[in-house]
């Protein structure tokens, strides 16, 4: 289409659903071979070793196990996944929150967010202890661990996100007449969502380690409770049942919040698949 | 002429501090535009051209002197002037239309209703069959136009434009000023641009201001008084080149300070 200037406009790049859908299992091909590769490694090692199952088991006992053990290992899934999902939206919420005050406030930007990235430097799995003598051996701090975590990557990316905005932009805004409530909300958030984002994307990918250290410490549930629990019984089949299952569940969680991210920014990534295009 | 005119500044002066003290941007400046005119501000980089406009646009306050709206001094331009920047600043998450009803929607007009109205004016602005498109889908002159589109239907008498074509390739900056021609001649608002752009302001204004190089004062006034609807191929005409002559003499007479590097800082 040409425009009245004369111009090619130059929308519609990329060469279509069938190419796309191609290049994607092309750059999933590469890790999942090397991951077929070691797994195939580690079996063959298992066996011409004849290494015990109570020290390493091969891949096919895991599996064995995860199959024999699936009603176990679902339960203790869905009491450390309600741990995560409760621990990730009170860091959501905090931390969405916090970074709006920082960013709209001076004062609070120069008094509470030095603070809040020192936090950063205290072991969260030193404090996990003393957790317990404060609210229990409930829910309540595996839960608190994990919204600790993911507060920090949360609140961060989006203070900057926030503060990432374009003066010109907010000048632009100013002589439309927009209020600073509107340049708020029609400029800075949409701005920081791509930010806020990659911060759900790091916080979501450690809330998983994050509830198996709040279940190390005390717990009578969980994946990780299951780990600690089958360790000393030499159940170590069990326990690398247990991390089969905790990965997957970070990477689901990972995949979720991608899916989210790109339903709710899909200029976001048309934009930067057509810079990509270009710099090629 | 300066008792009926719409934008009076007087006496303006405005410095800003740097390294090497204080930076005098605009000094003794004084503009009238009368209602409906063209006014064209030429001249180098680095002259305060663009301090000015943000003072006159309410966004910056001048240290000393008065900028003058329809006889009330001191009222706020900001929401009231129409102001577009070399740059489209278009919003990256919203589509062409939504980008165009921005101004509306922040006066509190229902989208819908924003939305009807920006489409009857898509075709004229060259942007029909793009309004659900995002800007980076667009070429550099259609998100000019976009902008332009944008500033517009806020419907104010004044609007400022701050080197509008200066981000665009020399063929396609000619289409848009005869494109703003054409466009000024149907909506009769009153502009002031700025540029560097001899032939650009010859051709657009009907008053040419040029400003020396910071501090920016002016110089010498210029009547163009070449007859409209004007077309590019004007540019051509004796008639022209005798504008351009005599706007050769004042820029000629300036010291070149190309050494002092300001070209970069003209954003000041």
């Amino acid at each position: 289409m040409k425009d009245p200037t004369g111009e090619y406009a130059s929308g519609h790049r990329g060469q279509g659903r069938i190419g796309s859908t191609l290049s994607k299992l092309r750059s999933w091909a590469a890790p999942v071979t090397i991951l077929l590769g070691i797994v195939v490694l580690w079996e063959l090692g298992v066996q011409v070793w004849d290494i015990p199952k109570w020290q390493l088991p091969s891949p096919s006992e895991i599996g064995q196990e995860l199959a024999s053990s699936r009603s176990l290992l679902l339960e203790h899934m869905l009491v450390t996944l309600e741990e995560i999902v409760l621990g990730f939206i009170a860091a959501l919420a905090s931390g969405l929150v916090l970074a709006t005050a920082i960013a709209y406030s001076r004062i609070l930007e120069r008094s509470v967010y030095p603070i809040v990235i020192a936090s950063q430097t205290v072991p969260i799995i030193a404090i996990a202890p003393l957790l317990l003598i404060w609210v229990g051996y409930g829910i309540a701090p595996k839960v608190i661990v994990v919204a600790l975590i993911c507060f920090y990557p949360i609140a961060v990316n989006t203070v900057d996100g926030l503060k990432a905005v374009d003066p010109d932009m907010v000048n632009m805004m100013k002589t439309l007449g927009a209020s600073r409530w509107q340049v708020f909300t029609k400029l800075q958030m949409p701005t920081a969502m791509p930010y806020m984002f990659s911060g759900i994307k790091v916080g979501i990918s450690v809330s998983v380690i994050a509830a198996v250290i709040g279940e190390w410490v005390g717990a009578s549930a969980g994946l990780g409770y299951l780990i600690t629990y089958s360790q000393p019984l030499f159940l170590t089949a069990r326990v690398f049942a247990a991390i089969v299952v905790l990965s997957a569940m970070g990477i689901s969680l990972f995949v979720l919040a991608s899916v989210v991210e790109r339903m709710m920014l899909p200029w976001y990534y048309t934009e930067k698949r057509a810079n990509s295009i270009e710099r090629m | 002429m300066s008792g009926d005119a719409f934008i009076s500044i007087r006496g303006l002066e405005k410095s800003f501090p740097s390294n090497d003290g204080l930076v005098r941007a605009v000094r003794k400046f004084d503009l009238d535009v009368v209602e409906n005119e063209f006014v064209v501000l030429l001249g180098p980089s680095g002259c305060g051209k663009s301090t000015l406009l943000n003072i006159v646009a309410g966004l910056d306050s001048p240290d000393s002197g008065t900028v003058t709206f329809e006889g009330s001094p001191g009222v706020s331009a900001l929401g009231r002037v129409g102001y577009m920047q070399q740059k489209d600043l278009l919003l990256p998450w919203r589509t062409v239309l939504d980008n165009a009803i921005l101004g509306l929607e922040l006066h509190g007009m229902p989208r819908r209703q924003a939305r009807t109205r920006a489409l009857e004016l898509t075709e004229f602005f060259g942007l029909k069959g793009y309004e659900s498109q995002y800007p980076y889908a667009l070429s550099g002159g259609m998100k000019q136009r976009a902008a332009f589109l944008r500033t517009m239907l806020m419907d104010q008498e004044i609007v400022l434009l701050d080197e509008p074509f200066g981000a665009l390739d020399a063929l396609t900056r000619v289409q848009m000023q005869e494109w703003l021609l054409q466009l000024w001649d149907s909506l009769r608002k009153t502009i002031v641009l700025i540029t560097h752009d001899m032939d650009e302001a010859i051709l657009l204004s009907d008053r040419v201001y040029v400003l020396t190089h910071r501090p920016g004062r002016v110089t010498m006034v210029l009547d163009v008084d070449l007859p409209r609807p004007r077309s590019y191929e004007q540019v051509t005409e004796p008639s022209f080149a005798r504008l351009k002559s005599r706007l050769l003499e004042p820029l000629r007479e300036q010291k070149p300070k190309e050494a002092q590097g300001l070209a970069g800082k003209e954003g000041l």
